[in-house]
C-alpha cells in the first residue's frame, strides 16, 4: 500500500519540478489585451461552436449552471453619471501550479507536457472537487444531460467529444485544433507555425484582443507580447501561475473601491 | 455462517459463467454483416491490397469502408450470379448504401487517428489480425485502453523501431 | 443435506449470479454501430477531414466574408474569411450563431397551404409542384386583367447583389413596380444626410482604424450599427495597434451602450439635442479659428444660433465641456465623428445627422485617413434607395385594397412596426399572401401559402456590401450544404412560375436556375473586365477562383470625390430645436430609447438558442428582455432590481422586468429590441415584449424612416407580477480585488513603445 501510495506521489511530483515544462515542445499561453477587448461577446459563442457546449435553458441559467467555458466579467464601477465599465474575458486559466489538479482523487485533472491544464471526461467521476478548489470559477458541471433538438445536432464538432451527465469540463485551449495544427505539422515534416494554432475565441476575437501561441517559441507573438509592462496575471498573489496573461486596460480612475460606499 | 459462504461462492462461479457465456456465444467480435462479406477471398485469395478499398487510411482519422460503386465495379464482370453478390446489385439498384456493422467500434471520447499509425509504419495486421484468413471478420484485439498502451508505453520500439511521443499522455487519445 | 428449501435459495442466487454477469458482459460492450458507406463518393471529400467552403454572412446587412467549416456535409463551424476586407478573419457572436438558423429545429420543412382561418397558424403540408401551381395560377389570373398586375406588390428584406436584380427583372417583366425592400435598420436617415451634405447617396467608409479623436453620438458601432466586425476591427487597432499612438473614444448618447462602455468618456446628453451639440461644437470650432476655409465667416453666420451656452442648456452639457470636445476634435487630427442608430432615430434624426456632416466638414475629416472616406457607387446592385419610403405607402395600399397579391421573402413588418401603423391589419386586406420565407415568423404566419426558401449556407448568391471599405468588394455565397429540409431558392421559385405563366415573363427569365443566371452575370462581370482587372484566362478559372477565395474587388463604376458641404441651402436643414416626443412631461416623465440587441438585433436572432443564452454584454441578461432605468430613479420609486413594471405610452403599455443600471439617465428609460415574438419557433416564441408595439406611428417624410426614440413613457411597479429576469451576474462591483488591472493614459504614454 505505501509503494502505491509513493508512486502516485512520485507522479505528481515530476510535475512540480522547476523548469518541468521548458524542456519539452510547447508552452501554450494565451495573451489579452484588456485595451482591445470591447466584451462583445463573440468568443462566447465562437466557443459554443466548437466545443459542443450545451444550451442549459433559462430555467437553469437561473440556477446558474450554464456550462459556458468563456465568460465575459463586467465590472461596472462609480455613479452616474461616472460610471466606468469594464471588461475581462476569462477562461481556464491552464495554470502551471493548478489547484485542481492536487484535488481530483481520480487523476481526472493534470497538465500535459504541453503547460495546458486537461480534464480527462471518461475518467471523471463527477466529485466537484477541483471546481472548488479553481480560484477563477471556470470549472462547469454537467448537472444534466443535454439534449440538442434535432437537427441541432447535425452541428456538433466531431473533433470534441459531447460530455454526460455527471461530468466536469472546462476550456481545454481547443486542443483539438492544436493537435490538428501537430498533425499538419508532422505531415509536412516541419514544426508548428506560430499563430497557426488559433483557438475558437482568439479567431473569432473582432478587435484582435486575444493571442495565442507557444511561450518557448522566442519569436511568437505572445512572447514578445508578454514582455509589454502592462502585462498582469489574474489573482497572481494566489500563485497558481495561470498561463492567461493579461495586459492593463488604459482608463482613467480605474480602481475599485474595497466596499460598497 | 456455512451457508452464507456456499450462497457466495455459488453467486460468483454463476456471475462468472455469465459473463463468460455472454462473451463467447454473444461476442460482439464477430456480427452478422447484412452482406457476408469475406476479406479472405478478396485480401487472401486474390490478394488485393488494403488500401486498395479502405482508401483513406493513410490521410484520415477513419480508414473508410468502400463506396458502393467501387464494389460494383468489379462485381459487374466477376461472379454476377453469386446470391451475395446479388444482395450488392440489389443494393445498388436501390441506391442504397449497405449498412455494414462496425466491428472495431471506438467510444465516442477517444481520438483514433489512422493516418498516424498507418504513416508511423504500423502494419494493419498489428491491430486488425491476419485479415486475409478471416472468412467472417473477427475483432482480435479488445481495443480497451490497457490494449492501447501496451504500444504507447513500451511495446512500441518492436512495431515501428521508435517510442510513442507524448504515448502516456491522456490527451494524445482522449478527446 | 440441503433440504428444498435452501436448494431452490442456491438457484436463486445462482441465477441471479448469472443474469448478472452476462449483463455486465452486455454492458461492458461498445454499441454497436453502423457504418454506411458512399453509394458513388463526392468529390474532394474525405470522411473525417474537414471542407472549407467560402461564403458570406447574412445575419446583418454588413456582408461579412465567411467560411463555413464542412464535414462529411455538416456545417461544423462558421469562421470570418480571412482574406475578406470587410471582417478580415473575424465574426461576431451573430454570425457564428447562423448555423443555429440552418439547423434550426423551427424552420419550415416543406410547402405548406393554409388550412383554417388566417394568421391561426393552421397549415397543412402541399408538395412544391401544388406550390408552385396556385402561385402561378394566381398571378395569371392577376395577369389576365392586364391593369390589375400593379397589384403584385413584392415585400423582401434588405437582399442585394444579383437576387436583388433578378427581382427586380422578374416584377417588372410581371408588370409591377411594387418591390419594396423593408428592414427595421435600414439606415435611411443617414443615407438621406449623406446626400443632402455631400450629394453622395451612400454610406462611406469610416476609417477607425487610423483615427486619433473618435467623437460617436449615439453609435453602437462595436456591437450592432452598420458594420460591426470591421469597426470592431478598426477599434482593436486604433487603441493598441499603433507603437506610441493611442486613439481617443467619446461616446455622446443618453444610455450607455456597449461603445460607450468602452470609450474614454461618456457624456450622458438629453435625448434628443445630440445634433445641437455637435452644431455647438462647430461652432466653437469657428470661433477658435479652427476652421481655416474660404467659406469661414459664412458658416459662422449659419451656426450664430448654436452659441455653446446656449447649447449646454438645452443638451445638459456644460458649456466648457462642449468647448474642451471642441477642441480635441479640431485638434486631434485625424479625428472622426460618426452619428449612430440612436441619434438616426429620433423624428428629426436626418437634421442631427447632417449636423455630424458638419463637424466632420469643419475639422477637415472629409476624404482624409482616419476621417470618413466615402465609398463609390459599385454597388449599384442595392438599388433598393426609393423602396425604403414606400413601407408606409405599401400599408396604405394594402387598406385601400390597391394590393391583390403579396410576396414576402424575409420581411417581417408585422414585428417591426408600431402597433398604432396597424399592419397587421392593412396586410389582412390583401386576398392573397405568399410568403417564401424559411421560419414561421409574425407575417409569414398570416400567409395562405408558405414556400420555404434555403437559408443562406444552403445557397447560391453574391453581396455587394454596403457600406464597402473605400473600394467595391462583391461576395459570393456557395452553398455549403445540401439543403436541409424540403425548400428552395428564392429565384428557382420564381423561373419555375414564370414557366408556368409563360409568354414575355418567361423570356425575361430565360434561365434553368438561379445559380445558372448567377454564373451568367459573373461572366457578364467577367468579359467586361477581361484583360483589364482579371488575370484569369477563362471564365470557369475566374469563377473557381472566385469562389476559393470568396470575394472580389470591383472595378470602381464612379469613384466621388471628397465631398464637400456648401453652406448654401444647409441652412433649412439644421436642427433646430430638441426632438420632438410623444407625451408631456407630466404624466409620462421617462424619455423611452430603444436599441437594438447585440444578440437579436432587429429581432431576427431570437430564434437562435446560442444567441438567447449568451448574457447581454451590458446586463448579464439571458433569455429575456429588460428594462434599464437609473438606480436612483428606481429608488425613489420603490422598485428593485428585477422588480416587474409596467411601462405605458400615450400608445399602450408593457409589463417588464425592471434593470437596475447606473449608464442611463434619470429621466430616460431603455429596451432592446428583438424579443416579444408571438411565434418563430419554440426558442423566441412568447419571451419577453416588444417595445415597438408602443411606439407612435410616425415617419420621416423624406427619408421614410419610423422613428425608435420618440415617446416619453411613464413607469408603475407592477406589485402583483413576479419578476421573470435571469442574469447571470452576481455583483456588478469588483471591490477592489483588481480583476480588471488598469493603467491611467499618463502612464501608459510614459511606457512609450514597448506599452
Amino acid at each position: 500500500m505505501g509503494k502505491f501510495l509513493d508512486k502516485i506521489l512520485e507522479r505528481f511530483k515530476i510535475y512540480r519540478i522547476p523548469g518541468y515544462y521548458e524542456k519539452y515542445d510547447h508552452k501554450w499561453t494565451m495573451v489579452i489585451d484588456l485595451d482591445r477587448c470591447n466584451g462583445c461577446e463573440a468568443c462566447v459563442v465562437a466557443c459554443n461552436a466548437e466545443n459542443n457546449v450545451p444550451v442549459v435553458g433559462k430555467e437553469e441559467c437561473g440556477n446558474k449552471r450554464t456550462l459556458n467555458w468563456i465568460r465575459i466579467e463586467r465590472y461596472v464601477e462609480g455613479e452616474y453619471p461616472n460610471v466606468k465599465v469594464k471588461f475581462i474575458p476569462i477562461m481556464c486559466q491552464h495554470c502551471g501550479k493548478a489547484p485542481c489538479e492536487t484535488a481530483c482523487p481520480v487523476y481526472a485533472t493534470y497538465h500535459n507536457q504541453d503547460g495546458l491544464n486537461v480534464q480527462v471526461y471518461n475518467r471523471c467521476v463527477g466529485t466537484f472537487t477541483c471546481a472548488t478548489y479553481c480560484p477563477y470559477d471556470v470549472r462547469r458541471f454537467n448537472w444534466f444531460t443535454y439534449k440538442r433538438d434535432e437537427p441541432l445536432n447535425q452541428q456538433l464538432n466531431p473533433d470534441v467529444t459531447v460530455r454526460e451527465m455527471g461530468v466536469m469540463e472546462k476550456c481545454t485551449f481547443c486542443i483539438q485544433r492544436i493537435r490538428a495544427a501537430k498533425d499538419r505539422a508532422k505531415d509536412e515534416n516541419r514544426s508548428i507555425r506560430d499563430g497557426e494554432v488559433q483557438p475558437a475565441c482568439v479567431q473569432s476575437c473582432p478587435t484582435g484582443a486575444m493571442t495565442f501561441g507557444d511561450m518557448n517559441d522566442p519569436d511568437s507573438k505572445v512572447f514578445k507580447l508578454a514582455k509589454s509592462q502592462r502585462k498582469y496575471k489574474l489573482l497572481e498573489e494566489l500563485n497558481a501561475d495561470p498561463s492567461v496573461i493579461y495586459l492593463k486596460r488604459v482608463m482613467k480612475d480605474g480602481s475599485s473601491a474595497t466596499h460598497e460606499e | 455462517m456455512k451457508k452464507v459462504i456456499l450462497y457466495i461462492v455459488v453467486g460468483v462461479a454463476t456471475f462468472a459463467i455469465g459473463y463468460n457465456v455472454n462473451a463467447v456465444y454473444f461476442s460482439d467480435r464477430s456480427p452478422i454483416q447484412p452482406i457476408a462479406f469475406s476479406h479472405k477471398i478478396h485480401a487472401g485469395d486474390n490478394n488485393i491490397p488494403c488500401m486498395y478499398c479502405h482508401i483513406y487510411a493513410d490521410k484520415s482519422t477513419v480508414a473508410g469502408v468502400p463506396n458502393v460503386r467501387k464494389c460494383i465495379g468489379c462485381h459487374k464482370i466477376i461472379k454476377q450470379d453469386a446470391p451475395e453478390i446479388q444482395k450488392l446489385t440489389d443494393y445498388w439498384n436501390r441506391k442504397e448504401p449497405i449498412p455494414w456493422i462496425k466491428v472495431h467500434n471506438l467510444p465516442d471520447y477517444v481520438y483514433f487517428p489512422h493516418k498516424r499509425h498507418v504513416k508511423a509504419g504500423v502494419h494493419c495486421q498489428t491491430c486488425h489480425g491476419d485479415v486475409a484468413k478471416m472468412d467472417v471478420l473477427t475483432r482480435v484485439s479488445s481495443l480497451k485502453m490497457g490494449w492501447c498502451l501496451d504500444c504507447h508505453t513500451n511495446g512500441a520500439v518492436a512495431i515501428i523501431g521508435r517510442e510513442v511521443k507524448n504515448g502516456k499522455d491522456c490527451w494524445t487519445c482522449h478527446k | 443435506m440441503l433440504n428444498r428449501r435452501d436448494f431452490l435459495k442456491l438457484v436463486g442466487v445462482g441465477g441471479a449470479g448469472a443474469a448478472a454477469g452476462f449483463a455486465l458482459g452486455e454492458k461492458s460492450k461498445n454499441p454497436s454501430a453502423e457504418l454506411i458507406p458512399y453509394l458513388v463518393p463526392p468529390e474532394d471529400i474525405i470522411p473525417g477531414v474537414a471542407n472549407w467552403y467560402t461564403s458570406v454572412c447574412a445575419q446583418c446587412s454588413a456582408g461579412c466574408g465567411i467560411i463555413v467549416r464542412v464535414m462529411e456535409g455538416r456545417a461544423k463551424k462558421i469562421e470570418g474569411n480571412p482574406l475578406h476586407p470587410i471582417n478580415k478573419g473575424k465574426l461576431c457572436a451573430r454570425g457564428q450563431a447562423s448555423l443555429q438558423a440552418l439547423y434550426n429545429p423551427d424552420r419550415i420543412k416543406n410547402p405548406l397551404k393554409r388550412k383554417g382561418e388566417r394568421g391561426k397558424g393552421e397549415f397543412q403540408e402541399i408538395t412544391w409542384e401544388q406550390g408552385i401551381a396556385m402561385l402561378s395560377e394566381n398571378l395569371s389570373s392577376l395577369r389576365n386583367n392586364k391593369r390589375e398586375t400593379e397589384k403584385l406588390y413584392l415585400l423582401t428584406s434588405s437582399i442585394r447583389g444579383h437576387l436583388n436584380s433578378f427581382l427586380e427583372n422578374f416584377i417588372k417583366a410581371y408588370g409591377s413596380s411594387n418591390y419594396l425592400q423593408y428592414e427595421l435598420f435600414q439606415h435611411e436617415n443617414l443615407l438621406l444626410a449623406n446626400n443632402i451634405a455631400f450629394g453622395q447617396d451612400t454610406l462611406p467608409y469610416y476609417d477607425i482604424e487610423n483615427t486619433k479623436f473618435l467623437l460617436s453620438l449615439g453609435a453602437d458601432f462595436l456591437n450592432t450599427w452598420v458594420s460591426p466586425v470591421n469597426y470592431s476591427q478598426g477599434y482593436g487597432h486604433m487603441r493598441q495597434g499603433r507603437p506610441g499612438i493611442r486613439g481617443k473614444v467619446v461616446q455622446i448618447e443618453p444610455r450607455l451602450s456597449l461603445t460607450g462602455a468602452n470609450a474614454d468618456e461618456w457624456v450622458p446628453i438629453k435625448p434628443g439635442t445630440e445634433g445641437l451639440l455637435a452644431l455647438g461644437m462647430a461652432y466653437a470650432i469657428l470661433e477658435q479659428g479652427y476652421y481655416k476655409g474660404r467659406d469661414a465667416q459664412e458658416w459662422k453666420n449659419i451656426l450664430n444660433k448654436y452659441h455653446p451656452k446656449d447649447v449646454a442648456v438645452l443638451t445638459e452639457v456644460d458649456e466648457r465641456r462642449i468647448r474642451a470636445l471642441a477642441k480635441e476634435f479640431a485638434v486631434n487630427k485625424p479625428s472622426l465623428a460618426i452619428g449612430g442608430e440612436n441619434v438616426a432615430s429620433y423624428e428629426n434624426g436626418a437634421s442631427q445627422l447632417i449636423a455630424v456632416n458638419i463637424l466632420n466638414h469643419l475639422a477637415g475629416n472629409i476624404g482624409k485617413n482616419g476621417g470618413v472616406i466615402s465609398n463609390p457607387k459599385g454597388a449599384s446592385l442595392s438599388n433598393r434607395r426609393g423602396a425604403i419610403k414606400k413601407i408606409t405607402a405599401f400599408a396604405k395600399d394594402a387598406s385601400n385594397g390597391k394590393i391583390k397579391t403579396l410576396i414576402l421573402y424575409n420581411a417581417n413588418p408585422v414585428f417591426t412596426t408600431p402597433k398604432t401603423m396597424k399592419i397587421e391589419d392593412a396586410i389582412n386586406n390583401i386576398p392573397f399572401i405568399v410568403s417564401l420565407s424559411g421560419s414561421m415568423d409574425e407575417s409569414t404566419a398570416m400567409a395562405d401559402l408558405i414556400l420555404p426558401t434555403h437559408t443562406p449556407l444552403e445557397d447560391w448568391g453574391d453581396d455587394f456590401a454596403e457600406p464597402s471599405v473605400g473600394y467595391s468588394i462583391a461576395t459570393v455565397m456557395q452553398p455549403a450544404v445540401s439543403p436541409v429540409f424540403n425548400t428552395r431558392n428564392a429565384g428557382d421559385i420564381f423561373i419555375d412560375v414564370a414557366e408556368k405563366i409563360g409568354g414575355a415573363i418567361k423570356k425575361e427569365v430565360p434561365w434553368n436556375s438561379f445559380d445558372a443566371f448567377l454564373k451568367d452575370s459573373w461572366k457578364k462581370i467577367y468579359d467586361k473586365n477581361k484583360g483589364i482587372v482579371i488575370q484569369e484566362t477563362t471564365f470557369d478559372e475566374f469563377w473557381d477562383n472566385l469562389l476559393a477565395k470568396g470575394w472580389w474587388r470591383l472595378p470602381d463604376i464612379s469613384s466621388l470625390k471628397p465631398g464637400h458641404i456648401s453652406t448654401k441651402g444647409i441652412n433649412v436643414y439644421l436642427q433646430k430645436e430638441p426632438s420632438k416626443f410623444d407625451g408631456d412631461d407630466k404624466n409620462y416623465p421617462f424619455y423611452l430609447c430603444l436599441y437594438p440587441h447585440s444578440g437579436y438585433l432587429d429581432g431576427r436572432g431570437a430564434n437562435l438558442p446560442w444567441l438567447q443564452e449568451m448574457p447581454d454584454p451590458m446586463t448579464s441578461v439571458v433569455w429575456g428582455v429588460w428594462v434599464e432605468m437609473n438606480p436612483k430613479t428606481a429608488q425613489g420609486m420603490g422598485i428593485k432590481n428585477g422588480d416587474m413594471v409596467s411601462v405605458e405610452s400615450p400608445y399602450g403599455n408593457i409589463n417588464i422586468p425592471a434593470y437596475l443600471y447606473p449608464g442611463i439617465r434619470p429621466d430616460t428609460v431603455s429596451i432592446p429590441i428583438g424579443q416579444g415574438h408571438r411565434l418563430y419557433g419554440r426558442y423566441a416564441a412568447d419571451r419577453g415584449v416588444n417595445p415597438i408595439e408602443i411606439l407612435p406611428f410616425k415617419v420621416d417624410p423624406r427619408s421614410g424612416a419610423i422613428p425608435l426614440n420618440s415617446t416619453r413613457v411613464k413607469i408603475t411597479a407592477r406589485r402583483d407580477a413576479p419578476g421573470n429576469m435571469v442574469k447571470m451576474e452576481g455583483s456588478t462591483r469588483e471591490f477592489g480585488r483588481k480583476i480588471v488591472e488598469t493603467v491611467t493614459p499618463d502612464e501608459f504614454s510614459k511606457m512609450g513603445m514597448e506599452g
